[in-house]
């Protein structure tokens, strides 16, 4: 503050000191506290025994006079007025990625600060007002930290949120009840063995799409546990893998996340009916999972309706139980739950494709 | 007496040293600690409602409302008056508190795996947990940032954080109609049951 005001002083004081102290003229300066001063000069030299340093006028009386009068009138308003960001702060950050930490809020004010002085070179005097800023600013540095969450683009969200409002009549009305029974029906342990069971046999998915990503690694654990979980398991009923932390742990793979693993992005987000939320890209991920499912195989082997019928049901009761727990969670104490789920749908999938 | 100064330094440095590879350790503690009161009330507790009555106290303490809804609400927070501030503060941990509680079943006890704490920036940590649950793993993150004492400040279940996806949500009110949107619209949620 002291500092910052002899700085500014220093570019009233020589027009002062022209007229009042400073008896003859030089363009030999020394500074002072106060600000900058004609040399006593003797006989063209200094003084002796001083160790004042002496500068040219025109090299030291330059910079202060430039930065004073733009700082003078706008050195209150900064700190009184709340600093209002542009119309719409935030409508920019869902469609562009900002790097972490993104300084949304940093540019307006360093503008503000000095508008047309981009150099570091005038940084000697604004440092020492940030400095004193610094409160306001680390209160308010980290409002835009999840500017940067994955986002998807939703060309379509008119009909998109029509399918979403047709879902949600469908889960309440028809899933939800069905759901219910299906829990009332079968005790938790059996909804695990059929859970574990309907897991297992995916096990084709999983492996091909390890492999699709060079995942060798992945892709032998995952063969080992679907070997132990078969065998030690019966028939997978029994996810005996759970105690082995190496094969606890296998990230999932499917045919979108594969896609994504190859560079291709998600496309535009749709909501299809019954199934959910999409993005394109794994919607055809979604026919690859259903090709590579050994469940839908049944299907086109030559198998009876009933029998298929019999095979499926409990795969299909169990889907429908857990995509209900998943919607349930992601809807419930939502403000949109429409955009709850997009953006917890987006963020699910960039996760799993990272792994 | 230089032999003492030596000595006196280097306690200090090794004062030092301890604090800093401490803190990181104090956050697992704590986080330990808070999950841990947290699944014992969902334990006891008869039904849904009346834990997430019974645990609001203690989620009140070990979690960082302010730092979860200002960043939920992003920028314009800014325009937010004070009032209008701690009235957001105030309905958003209540969702929140929801929210969190929701994931526990009563009765249910989850076996938590936690992960050594990585250090994000000073004052700033990540814990990783698998949380197995009912028979299903979860990836379960919790942020924690040191603001005299550790406090949770986001939690990221499988890849989905909460405050991002609370901002997402604010963002659109917020352009619509500003602060008095946002507030409208938790209101709404809040008193949702």
């Amino acid at each position: 503050m002291k500092k910052s005001l002899a700085i500014l002083a220093a570019a009233a004081i020589p027009v002062f000191s022209l007229g009042a102290q400073s008896p003859e003229e030089t363009d030999i300066v020394v500074i002072t506290k106060d600000g900058t001063q004609s040399a006593p000069l003797q006989g063209g030299k200094g003084r002796k025994n001083s160790n004042q340093t002496l500068f040219l006028r025109s090299a030291v009386e330059e910079r202060p006079s430039k930065t004073a009068p733009l700082k003078t009138p706008e050195k209150k308003p900064v700190r009184a007025v709340k600093p209002k960001p542009s119309p719409s702060p935030v409508s920019r950050a869902p469609e562009i990625p900002v790097p972490a930490k993104a300084s949304v809020n940093d540019k307006p004010r360093k503008s503000l600060a000095k508008p047309d002085k981009p150099q570091p070179k005038a940084d000697a005097n604004p440092d020492i007002r940030i400095r004193k800023k610094a409160p306001v600013r680390i209160e308010n540095d980290d409002l835009d930290e999840y500017s940067n969450v994955a986002t998807i683009a939703d060309p379509a969200e008119k009909l998109n949120r029509g399918t979403f409002w047709l879902n949600h009549q469908i889960y309440n009305y028809v899933l939800r009840p069905f759901s219910k029974a299906y829990e009332f029906v079968l005790p938790a342990p059996a909804r695990t063995a059929i859970h574990n069971v309907f897991d297992n046999v995916e096990y084709p998915v999983r492996v091909v799409n390890h492999t699709l990503q060079l995942e060798f690694k992945r892709a032998d654990l995952e063969t080992r546990k679907f070997l132990l979980n078969s065998v030690a398991g019966v028939g997978g009923i029994l996810r005996v893998s759970d105690r082995i932390p190496e094969l606890a742990s296998i990230p999932p793979a499917d045919t979108g996340q594969t896609f994504a693993k190859w560079g291709i992005d998600h496309g535009a987000y749709v909501v299809l009916p019954v199934l959910g939320p999409r993005s394109l890209r794994d919607t055809v991920g979604m026919a690859g999972d259903y090709a590579l499912n050994p469940v839908s195989w049944l299907t086109y082997g030559g198998i009876g309706g009933a029998t298929a019928l019999a095979v499926t049901g409990p795969g299909a009761a169990r889907n429908v139980h857990s995509r209900m727990k998943v919607y349930d969670a992601a809807t419930e104490n939502a403000i949109d739950p429409y955009l709850a789920v997009r953006s917890g749908y987006i963020q699910y999938r960039a996760e799993a494709a990272s792994k | 007496m230089k032999t003492y100064a030596v000595l006196l330094a280097l306690s200090i440095l090794t004062t030092i040293q301890w604090t800093f590879s401490a803190s990181t350790g104090d956050a697992e503690v704590f986080l330990k600690k808070s999950v841990g009161e947290v699944v014992g009330i969902a334990k006891s507790s008869p039904n849904s409602s009346a834990l997430a009555e019974s645990v609001r106290p203690l989620l009140l303490r070990v979690i960082n409302f302010d730092a979860m809804t200002r960043r939920a609400v992003g920028p314009g927070w800014r325009e937010f008056s004070d009032a209008q501030q701690k009235e957001a503060i105030q309905l958003f941990s209540t969702l929140i508190i929801r929210t969190y509680s929701g994931k526990f079943t009563p009765g249910e006890m989850p076996e938590i795996d936690y992960k050594a704490a990585t250090s994000l920036a000073p004052g700033r940590v990540e814990v990783s947990t698998t949380t197995l649950y009912k028979g299903s793993q979860y990836n379960v993150v919790y942020r924690l940032e040191e603001t005299g004492g550790w406090r949770i400040t986001d939690v990221v279940i499988e890849g989905v954080s909460m405050v991002a996806n609370y901002r997402s949500q604010f963002d659109a009110e917020f352009r619509q109609g500003g602060p008095g949107s946002v507030l409208e619209a938790l209101k709404k949620s809040a008193s949702n049951p």
